[in-house]
């Protein structure tokens, strides 16, 4: 689950004769704000919910998530236009697909998206819920198909960067961030809540969506921690009188590494005696050894170090070693 | 760019005033004068503009109202003039005695007539496909003056608005949604570029030899490069809380503003409520977006926060600063206390979080100065 930065107050509802769900939202890097479009309006929406309506969809132009963070216009004849910069309206002198009408079983709508690469000439398709399919802009030949296997349509595919798009599901959450023009794989997979549209944006690396409840909310790249492995030995043999390397590891809900965060160590005494009842007191057995550190920092990968030293006067028995992360 | 609200007259014209519901003055016989009070009657209502120009010659802005009306023949139309500075009306009293009778051609035949080339007036025909010089007065077309037949073009095109340059041949025109741009009309018209408007047409007003302005039918206004062609700002009316039923937009040439007729239903009392806004171009801030943290909120990091400073319709103003201050109690440091906006009315703010965990409040404010 990736780290939620902000929830908003305002509300994102969409206008019109008889309010109709968002069905698109592509972030546009002039305006750094998102162009949003349901059945009844085309508005400028700000991360904050901030909403401005300025115009009004008419049949024929299915909004398209573009390459550099701007909006394309599908049009029912296959091809698809430019937006001008202004007011992102569809500028139909401006055809990006002259050589290949893109045809319209490969057409994307409202719960299946597509995008748009002009500058590399490239099309991205969702032929079914596990993968993407990466076409020539210039002949329609396929060029090759990213498995993902999420199991689920991603609703919309922005652009990330030179190379990268992000599938954003809207029922699940789950989110890819896949490679389209250099590895055709899955660079990193994330989650955020379910939500109605979401959009990646480019401008700072966050997830924007707009929620069933029309509340904007912004989520950070970053995993928020779900889960911290037991210690590990490496290697598993302890030995006393010398450092033995033990680590951690910090993840995220999809299992993805959390780095730069504190990991809090603690030995702790391995038995406690009651006592026999016949004289003996009741004690703690405190830590056998000791460790090199109290705290450490995950790294790139998650995972946060540390050495344990074995007792050095030949004591024997059990000790544990007890990692803890405060989530602030 | 946006625009700047300079006044509204509202209303701007009104009806004639019968002072009585029956022929006569004061309360019918038989009633009882200090216990009636007769309704309000307007001899006119249901006023509906049909076309709205700048005439530079006489500096006014002149409007053609059809009404409906209590006297023979029911209907009635007549030119009304605004002045372009104020928006006073400055013929009420020959209007409201009804001597500035235009016909009903004018309105019948063309529409939306604007002012073009050599400051001629031109307008779409209603009852047929040409666009024609038409006369200032009656709005018919003018006998021997400048015509072109756009059905006779390729493609074939009727338009019921239209901006004319004569002086470089291009002519810009909408039927409904969409604003073709066609070059060469001396000799073999071409159409060159199509620009898809943001909603239905309202009204279109020429403004020079390059640009053109248009008003959608739920008042957004857009600024047109029709030679290039290219969409140069977007914006709206103001005060989107009054109700309308159209919008009509012309440009003042002398002064380099517009100005939109606001039709406005009756009031239920019979009045009319039509009115006159007048806006300068230029960068008018509307409103602050809320500061929403892109980064990470974890203790010890620095946080950036955006904000964006916009107009009516959600375009960025710039240049203006905006000033940030941690409301008590203060935890962490705000490390940027001013940003100016970026082009799309982007500010950004650091944020130092403290080692601990808090909570903080980032108030941001800027100045906006009358400059008019």
């Amino acid at each position: 689950m990736y780290e939620k930065a902000f929830e908003s107050t305002k509300l994102v509802t969409p206008g019109g004769a008889s309010p109709a769900n968002w069905t698109q939202m592509i972030f546009v890097t002039p305006w750094d704000a998102f162009f949003c479009a349901n059945t009844w309006e085309w508005a400028r929406v700000f991360r904050d919910g901030t909403k401005v309506a300025y115009g009004v969809p008419s049949g024929g132009y299915t909004p398209i998530p573009r390459v550099g963070g701007y909006a394309g216009f599908y049009s029912g004849n296959g091809r698809v236009y430019e937006a001008y910069e202004i007011d992102q309206l569809p500028n139909p002198n401006e055809v990006l697909n002259p050589d290949w009408a893109i045809p319209y079983a490969l057409a994307p709508w409202t719960n299946v998206g597509a995008f748009l690469d002009d500058q590399n000439q490239r099309y991205l398709y969702q032929p079914n819920a596990n993968s993407v399919r990466v076409y020539d802009l210039r002949t329609g030949a396929i060029l090759g198909t990213i498995t993902h296997n999420t199991g689920e349509y991603f609703k919309s595919l922005n652009w990330v960067q030179h190379g990268q798009v992000a599938g954003i599901c809207s029922g699940s959450g789950k989110v890819k961030i896949m490679d389209y023009l250099f590895g055709l794989n899955v660079v990193e997979a994330g989650r955020i809540d379910p939500h109605r549209v979401a959009a990646y944006d480019s401008a700072f690396q966050v997830l924007v969506s707009i929620g069933v409840d029309n509340k904007t909310r912004v989520y950070c790249r970053e995993a928020r921690p779900y889960a911290l492995s037991n210690p590990v030995f490496t290697p598993a043999t302890i030995y006393g009188l010398k450092g033995n390397i033990v680590k951690v590891r910090l993840t995220g809900q999809e299992g993805e590494p959390c780095p730069g965060w504190w990991v809090h160590w603690e030995l702790e005494g391995g038995w406690w005696s009651p006592g026999d009842g016949h004289g003996a007191p009741a004690q703690q057995f405190f830590p056998l050894g000791y460790l090199d550190k109290y705290v450490s920092k995950t790294d790139k990968d998650g995972y946060a170090w540390n050495l344990y030293f074995g007792p050095d006067d030949g004591e024997t028995g059990r000790t544990m070693i007890r990692c803890s992360v405060v989530l602030s | 760019m946006s625009l700047w609200c300079l006044r509204t007259v509202a209303p701007c014209l009104e009806y004639i005033d019968n002072k009585s519901c029956y022929q006569g003055q004061g309360p019918p016989s038989g009633y009882n004068p200090q216990l009636l009070t007769c309704p309000t009657h307007y001899n006119q209502g249901n006023g509906k503009l049909s076309h709205f120009y700048y005439d530079p010659g006489a500096d006014l802005l002149r409007a053609i109202i059809v009404y409906s009306t209590t006297y023979w023949p029911s209907w009635d139309v007549q030119r009304l003039d605004f002045s372009a500075e104020t928006g006073e009306w400055v013929n009420r009293d020959k209007v409201l005695a009804r001597q500035v009778f235009v016909g009903i051609w004018g309105s019948a035949w063309t529409g939306k007539s604007t002012m073009g080339s050599f400051n001629k007036l031109y307008a779409c025909m209603n009852t047929g496909t040409q666009i024609n010089e038409v006369d200032q007065f009656t709005l018919n077309p003018v006998s021997g003056g400048w015509s072109v037949d756009p059905y006779t073009w390729n493609p074939k095109s009727i338009f019921s608005a239209a901006v004319v340059n004569r002086i470089d041949n291009y002519l810009a025109g909408v039927s409904s949604w969409t604003l073709d741009c066609w070059k060469n009309l001396g000799t073999t018209p071409q159409r060159f570029a199509q620009l898809r408007l943001p909603n239905v047409l309202g009204y279109l007003a020429y403004e020079s030899r390059n640009y053109c302005w248009i008003i959608t039918k739920d008042g957004v206004i857009c600024k047109v490069d029709y030679q290039i062609p290219r969409w140069e700002m977007i914006s709206k009316v103001q005060n989107p809380g009054v109700s309308a039923t159209d919008f009509a937009i012309a440009f003042d040439t002398r002064r380099k503003q517009i100005v939109v007729f606001r039709s406005r239903p009756d009031a239920a009392d019979g009045a009319c409520q039509h009115q006159l806004e007048f806006y300068y171009p230029m960068v008018s801030p509307a409103r602050l977006t809320e500061p929403v943290p892109v980064t990470s909120l974890r203790a010890g990091e620095r946080v950036i926060l955006v904000a964006h400073l916009i107009g009516e319709a959600g375009e960025g103003v710039t240049p203006y600063t905006v000033n940030g201050e941690l409301v008590e109690p203060v935890e962490g440091r705000l490390v940027t206390p001013f940003s100016g906006t970026e082009m799309n009315g982007r500010v950004c703010f650091q944020y130092q979080a403290p080692d601990q965990a808090c909570e903080e409040t980032l108030s941001l404010e800027t100045t906006v100065e009358e400059t008019i």
